[in-house]
């Protein structure tokens, strides 16, 4: 047997994200909001392209009794790449199953985007419980595979920032995290606060990445967030590259994919990775410490999508929905996940004052273009050998 | 004299071995403990119902894969030594093909294959499970050949199957009851591979949506430390116990088949 | 060869007929092998925008392929040499080295297990034992001896070697138990009774005939190595390059990428795998001819 296990842990950037709140912003890429500041008016978007299915189930829309009575008789949803405690997941099914009495089959949730896109190919007109329904992909594939997924705009559409979605409804943006330090207490007494302090000899051999950075876009957005903190920028992540190599050279760097297991267990005290996987960590074993860097703060999102071929569309809508409703979003943030309508929560009130003091300080978080993150993409996967020393030129063996 | 010293130095042998192969399931085993309160790790693992579900269902995929398997491999196995030599290189080139296909291409073409007529195997619960049997049975290939040639080889087929014609057996009677009993210990090491490999494999079980064990073990939470190295030890611990099972059933009748006197 | 006449052909039937004997086998492969895979094929003659091209195949003598290929090769053979000799010894031991029957027993049926404990777990055991925080490092420092003062570190190639091994060894000691079965014990006391010498007996008598499983084996071991590929990603991620992995990289993950390379790459190792065949056919013919 060989195991394969690809770790899931990227996050693919995103459009910028424009928050109302931060105005205007014309550069290329603006900051997101901090988390607590409440927001201007939402961006009012286009205001005619509502729903495909009627809303009006509440004050913030939600499915109508046909598409509901459509998906029962479905009776059944097939997810791919969702683990339990992802953006608290496993609620979220929970609370799907509960509400509508509709089983869900879940298939491996720790696949990567890539083969997502390949059970949806080829499941092409399978009605079996293997055709996926529904996606969460990084933002790149969204675009890139289009024409695999169903147009569908759910009832909150409107409520989403326009940069976090496809014009058509083909995709659409879930949720975001911040790039973090995951240190082990136990094993560091006196966690790193920035970037620059990674390459300090007292962390010498702990500092690691979570998946092999020319494969999984949460080590690879790792190293292109280290840029900002080292006179890098969003349109350049040589720096980032070099950054990693000099952590490298001062003999910081542990080779090891980063998970639970290995931080609690010391053997890679220091990790980098999304704000809420660290956080959901942290929950369960509290010698974790989970820091934003003061400078050099990069956020990363998701997008979902409906599979066209999929056997269950109407289950798929659904799901959606739920995911988008006000209870999926609160319950995202349940996760440590910042979901994508959360300015809109945040300006009708509707997020718990505890949730909200859950989420940490992102204040100045930046978010990539597709464009400069396929650019900082391709710059990594392809650099990191050189920069790490990692020999490319085969030599014979000794 | 000899003996001793010679005993001696297999002991050495055997006890590094046995040094080699206990550390680290030692060490998984310290790291599990260190759950509060200890060996919660492990009561959390077993007292999940769906872990003997999804044990129980690889379980049994695992036995029918060997059935299957065997039922395929032996008698080319027997046919490529005894009459078709010149075959040898191809086959053993088609049972190392397995090594070199990675999981996920095995699988999603197995899907595109067989998930639309004239062989829609994926519409059916059943169909997928003979899906995943027929993978399974891919997988083993290169193990099961290879034990199976090994015992094969260190037995005189020749004499045996000619001593059988002569008395008038057929081929499935010389198969059956004058081979096989002469290959248990290459059919348990065969079986024990293939038994191993269907009780950890999750890619093929997961994609195809299989409630097997491997899968069960990738939805236990991502986030939990101590559990997955609970629930390691314990699936080595019960396939092996299996093992030993199949090894106590495979006993069972030795018939050792003598030509002439002695060897 | 002698043995095509040995068996009495029934009177009109040709050789070839025999090869339907194996019908069953080839339909088998074709249907779950060759059918499945045929995408794999036709896949890597495609580019990332769907026309046929041999870019993907002339991509395969970059540095950082050519070096994971090497790297992959290295590996597998000293896994496979290694595994196979001391896995050799380990069967012996147990079966003609005069141990208690028992010890057999338990060491064939924990191979079985053994021989398919990898990816993530086995990498973290190996970790909690020899990693820097590790349960023996630990121990030897308190011997005094400091593993890491050196330049040893178990995220190394070969320390993914000394994990690998893991499963080398059970697998060599399950597949040639029956060889070493078949050793009948009346051979040594013959070979003895005409003053042969235990390396005599060694070279003339037992070795020969365990040379073609004994390399058989090996080449299943090497196959073996070279495709696991879950180990070495939880063990060394990102540092050691090798073929599984970079196929790994461009079919599967979080980054898009060109899975007509990735397709290219598992060709070359399926042209590896026929070369190790061919090297295999050789040197078992070779040792066949010493029984003669």
């Amino acid at each position: 047997m060989k195991r394969d296990l690809t770790r899931w842990a990227g996050l693919l950037a995103t459009s910028a994200i424009i928050f109302a709140a931060c105005s205007s912003g014309g550069g290329a890429a603006t900051s997101a909001p901090s988390a607590s500041a409440s927001s201007a008016p939402s961006e009012s978007a286009a205001a005619s392209e509502s729903a495909s299915a009627s809303a009006s189930a509440g004050a913030v829309g939600g499915p109508s009794e046909e598409l509901i009575a459509a998906a029962k008789t479905e009776g059944n949803l097939t997810t791919i790449a969702l683990p339990h405690d992802w953006c608290n997941y496993g609620e979220v099914l929970d609370s799907f199953k509960t509400k509508y009495g509709i089983a869900v089959n879940e298939l491996d949730p720790l696949v990567g985007s890539g083969d997502e896109i390949e059970a949806i190919k080829s499941n092409a007109g399978n009605p079996g419980p293997q055709n996926p329904d529904v996606v969460d992909v990084g933002f790149a594939f969204g675009e890139a595979n289009k024409d695999l997924f169903l147009p569908y705009k759910v009832s909150t559409w409107d409520t989403i920032p326009e940069a976090a979605k496809s014009a058509d409804g083909n995709w659409y943006g879930d949720y975001y995290g911040v790039m973090s330090f995951v240190t082990n207490t136990e094993a560091v007494a006196n966690p790193p606060k920035d970037w620059a302090d990674l390459t300090k000899p007292e962390y010498k051999n702990q500092v690691a990445l979570d998946g092999d950075p020319r494969t999984s876009n949460q080590a690879i957005q790792a190293i292109y967030a280290s840029g900002l903190g080292n006179g890098g920028s969003l349109d350049n992540a040589q720096p980032g590259l070099d950054f990693w190599g000099n952590i490298v050279k001062a003999g910081n760097f542990v080779p090891v994919d980063a998970n639970p297991a290995t931080i609690v267990s010391g053997a890679t005290p220091i990790a980098l990775q999304w704000s809420y996987n660290g956080l959901a960590s942290r929950d369960a074993n509290p010698q974790i410490d989970v820091t934003i860097p003061a400078t050099g703060r990069f956020g990363g999102v998701y997008v979902q999508a409906i599979n066209k071929t999929g056997p269950h569309p109407n289950a798929a809508k659904l799901w959606m929905e739920h995911l988008y409703s006000d209870e999926g979003q609160l319950l995202w943030l349940k996760g440590y996940c910042n979901p994508v309508r959360y300015e809109d929560l945040v300006k009708r009130n509707a997020v718990p004052a505890d949730l909200a003091a859950k989420l940490p300080d992102t204040t100045g978080a930046v978010f990539p273009t597709p464009a400069q993150l396929e650019s900082a993409t391709k710059l990594i996967t392809e650099g990191w050998d050189a920069a790490t020393g990692v020999k490319t030129i085969a030599t014979p063996a000794p | 004299m000899r003996r001793r010293r010679g005993r001696v130095a297999w002991w050495l042998v055997f006890l590094i071995g046995v040094l080699y192969f206990v550390l680290p399931l030692y060490a998984t085993f310290v790291f599990s403990l260190k759950a509060k309160p200890a060996f919660s790790a492990y009561a959390d693992a077993l007292s999940d119902p769906l872990f003997a579900q999804s044990l129980g269902y690889s379980m049994v995929v695992g036995i029918v894969t060997i059935f299957a398997s065997l039922a395929l491999i032996v008698p080319t196995a027997y046919w490529v030594q005894l009459r078709v030599p010149r075959a040898r290189s191809l086959v053993e080139f088609v049972t190392l093909l397995p090594f070199v296909i990675p999981a996920v291409v095995l699988v999603f073409g197995l899907i595109r294959v067989y998930s639309r007529p004239p062989l829609p195997f994926t519409h059916t619960d059943l169909g997928s499970t003979f899906l995943l049997v027929a993978g399974y049975v891919v997988l083993s290939l290169p193990y099961m050949y290879r034990a199976v040639d090994a015992g094969l080889r260190a037995i005189d087929i020749r004499s045996l199957t000619e001593a059988a014609q002569s008395m008038g057996a057929g081929w499935i009677t010389i198969i059956l009851r004058i081979i096989l009993p002469n290959l248990r210990v290459a059919l348990l090491s065969g079986a024990f591979l293939t038994l191993a490999i269907v009780v950890g494999e999750f890619t093929i079980a997961s994609f195809l949506a299989r409630p097997a064990f491997g899968p069960y073990l990738n939805l236990l939470s991502g986030y939990e430390v101590y559990q997955p190295a609970a629930v390691a030890l314990i699936s080595f611990g019960l396939t092996w116990l299996a093992m030993i099972a199949i090894a106590v059933i495979g006993r069972g009748t030795r018939v050792r088949v003598q030509i002439g006197g002695a060897r | 060869m002698a043995d095509q006449g040995a068996l009495a052909a029934r009177p009109g039937r040709r050789r070839s007929w025999s090869w339907l004997g194996l019908i069953p086998f080839f339909l088998f492969a074709i249907l779950f092998i060759g059918l499945p895979i045929s995408y794999l094929v036709l896949g890597s003659f495609q580019g990332l925008d769907g026309n046929p091209t041999l870019q993907n195949y002339a991509e395969l003598s970059s540095p950082t392929i050519t070096n994971a290929f090497a790297t992959s090769i290295e590996v597998s053979l000293v896994t496979a040499i290694v595994g196979g000799f001391f896995g050799f010894l380990l069967a012996y031991a147990v079966i003609l080295g005069g141990l208690p029957k028992v010890l057999r027993d338990a060491l064939m049926t924990f191979s079985g297990v053994a021989s398919n404990f990898a990816g993530v777990p086995l990498a973290l055991a190996f970790i909690f034992t020899l990693g820097q925080l590790g349960v023996l490092t630990l121990w030897l420092r308190g011997l005094g001896i400091n593993l890491y003062a050196s330049d040893f570190t178990i995220y190394s190639k070969l320390g993914l070697e000394v994990v690998y091994l893991y499963f080398q060894f059970p697998l060599m000691v399950l597949i040639i138990a029956p060889a070493i079965d078949g050793l009948r014990p009346e051979w040594r006391e013959a070979a003895e009774n005409m003053g042969a010498s235990s390396w005599e007996y060694w070279q003339r008598v037992a070795l020969p005939i365990l040379a073609p499983t004994l390399i058989g084996t090996m080449i299943l071991l090497f196959g073996n190595a070279f495709g696991a590929q879950a180990t070495a990603y939880q063990l060394t991620s990102g540092q050691i390059p090798l073929v599984p992995l970079l196929i790994g990289n461009q079919i599967s993950g979080d980054v898009l990428h060109n899975p007509g390379l990735g397709y290219a790459m598992a060709m070359g190792m399926v042209i590896i795998m026929a070369g190790s065949i061919a090297v295999y056919t050789v040197l078992q013919r070779r040792a066949e001819r010493w029984r003669r």
